[in-house]
């Protein structure tokens, strides 16, 4: 649905994407994962033809961005971190004005579009009267109008309390399995991903640093939490012992390939190791992308 | 599909307060003028030109006459303001709310946004020009009667003439179209500027600079041969419209500069815009 092909994109000196290439598959839900200026935004932009690549190939639903712009973005909705909208105008003539950019829209989907995103009874009311939620709500039915088949999310949750997070979560899942769209969304929430997203690709500074699916994350290093009498003397016997790989934190270990917490545990007790708890680190998204990060880190 | 998007354009001008500062000023500014004109020593310096040139004060002192004094100053002075104020934001604006993103996630070209977006200034520029011209005459025409005009001006541009209300309605309506063309002109130019990567304030701003520098290099003695490469130089057609003869070459040329001048801020600022990378 989306390709990317060795795409650098420079603003004056500095370089915001460099060499990225990554491939977004019809039907997933695919993550944009990296901090603030990654180059997230910057890619999105590129995939919408709002910024142009210094170079390399940008092609969305078949065709090149660059030379078929309007072919590219037919079939494809987008909502941004801050949806802006004209506030001195209704949401329903907002709609009216956005979707026109595509195609002409009947009233009448734009009423069922309004009441499928729940705003039916306020699209009349200026936006400038819209809470966060709603204006959310109104960019999810601006998105979806031209019926996409591709929806590129640009931090959709940025802004919104628990509740509208959880919503937006739903109604993304919803979208998926309903319509059957593929979504792309680019966040720094990796709560969000990991609960929504089949596939992920993390940026670092404009480079690519991970891309693959998301139970790839999870098979890496195994974390144990480790409470023991004397922490440093038990990871100098334990690495000795090949049983660990690696150290954090004053409490977690990384299991070696092939260790497990029973073998760590039996060798701490015949060292005369006092061991008070010992349970294993739930491998999340956020433990992946900090290690990920944190390599990098180190690296530059 | 393009008279849809221009609809839409004109709906997104027309529904935001500010678009209705520029008739609001002229609405006071006409008012302000008409009192003066009305209850100072004014109307009696016109009364005095008309009569030491043989003609009853009576027979052209009236609501024709009294609408293009009060649009002369206005036209010199409120005009530029208010039409460089719309023109700086029709691009400009919308990039810095962020709403211009929006649209350009849709698949519409660049071109033909900007095309829709020109034109609407334009029909601005158009219904500006024209609510200007009416209430002049309106408000005129409360406090004086419907009869010949007098046409008096030492400058811009040196007129004296004596029109029926007939022939001075068709001239009116005339000049409003010529001034049409003047307001397009500042708005094409605001819109130049505010197709760059800049603010809607500055777009305005060096729209404005442009015209009055236009008017200080215009008004030096050095540049005194070179009066037509001045835009205002150009601007004045609308009062030659009055004059006897009225100069048709000259006219007629100062119109084709501003036709050529509105398509090339529209071309420069397409050009620009088309490079541009929009982001939040």
């Amino acid at each position: 649905m989306i390709q990317l092909r060795n795409v650098y994109k420079q603003f004056g000196d500095r370089l915001a994407v460099e060499d990225l290439t990554l491939t977004v598959p019809a039907g997933e839900i695919y993550g944009l994962l990296g901090h603030n200026g990654a180059g997230k935004s910057t890619a999105i932009s590129m995939m919408l033809g709002q910024v142009w690549p210094t170079s390399g190939m940008v092609r969305v639903c078949g065709h090149e961005v660059t030379s078929h712009r309007s072919q590219a973005l037919i079939k494809v909705g987008a909502i941004f971190e801050a949806p802006a909208f004209y506030d001195y105008l209704s949401g329903a003539r907002n709609l009216q004005i956005l979707s026109s950019y595509t195609a002409r829209t009947p009233r009448g989907r734009i009423q069922e579009v309004v009441e499928w995103v729940g705003l039916a009874g306020r699209e009349n009311s200026k936006v400038k009267t819209y809470s966060h939620g709603m204006r959310a709500r109104l960019a999810l039915a601006q998105a979806l109008l031209p019926h996409p088949e591709l929806l590129i999310l640009d931090e959709p949750g940025s802004g919104l309390d628990p509740e509208g997070i959880h919503e937006m979560r739903q109604t993304i899942l919803r979208l998926h399995q309903q319509l059957g769209l593929t979504i792309l969304l680019s966040s720094h929430l990796l709560h969000e991903v990991e609960q929504l997203c089949t596939r992920i690709a993390v940026l670092n500074q404009g480079r690519m640093v991970f891309e693959g699916d998301l139970s790839a994350t999870r098979q890496r290093v195994q974390w144990v939490r480790l409470k023991v009498s004397d922490f440093s003397t038990a990871v100098t016997t334990l690495r000795e012992a090949r049983l660990i790989s690696d150290h954090r934190d004053g409490c977690l270990v990384a299991l070696s390939e092939g260790a497990s917490s029973h073998q760590l545990v039996n060798l701490l007790v015949h060292t005369g190791i006092s061991v008070h708890e010992v349970a294993h680190e739930q491998h999340s998204l956020e433990n992946f992308y900090l290690e990920l990060m944190g390599g990098k880190r180190a690296k530059n | 599909m393009f008279w849809l998007h221009l609809r839409n354009e004109l709906w997104k001008l027309f529904g935001k307060k500010r678009t209705y500062i520029g008739f609001g000023a002229f609405i006071l500014a006409q008012n302000g003028m008409l009192l003066m004109f009305r209850f100072t020593r004014w109307q009696k310096n016109w009364e005095r030109v008309l009569a030491g040139n043989g003609y009853l004060a009576q027979d052209y002192l009236s609501a024709l006459t009294v609408a293009l004094v009060m649009l002369i100053p206005q036209i010199l002075l409120l005009m530029p303001l208010y039409t460089a104020l719309v023109g700086g934001d029709l691009v400009a604006k919308e990039a810095e709310d962020g709403t211009l993103r929006m649209i350009l996630s849709r698949p519409i070209a660049r071109f033909r946004l900007l095309l829709v977006k020109w034109l609407a200034g334009i029909v601005f520029a158009g219904t500006l020009v024209l609510a200007l011209g009416c209430t002049a005459l309106g408000f005129a025409r409360l406090w004086f009667p419907w009869r010949g005009m007098f046409v008096y001006s030492l400058w811009p541009e040196h007129i004296f003439n004596l029109l029926t209300p007939g022939h001075a309605t068709q001239l009116y309506v005339c000049a409003h179209l010529l001034m049409t063309l003047n307001a397009s002109a500042i708005v094409g130019l605001a819109f130049m500027f505010s197709c760059f990567n800049m603010k809607p304030a500055a777009a305005t701003i060096l729209a404005l600079s442009f015209l009055f520098i236009n008017v200080v290099l215009e008004h030096l003695p050095f540049f005194e041969p070179y009066q037509e490469w001045f835009l205002l130089y150009h601007f004045r057609v609308w009062l030659l419209i009055f004059a006897d003869p009225i100069p048709w070459d000259r006219i007629m040329g100062s119109l084709l500069v501003l036709v050529a001048f509105n398509l090339t801020t529209f071309l420069a600022g397409t050009a620009a815009f088309q490079a541009r990378d929009i982001k939040s």
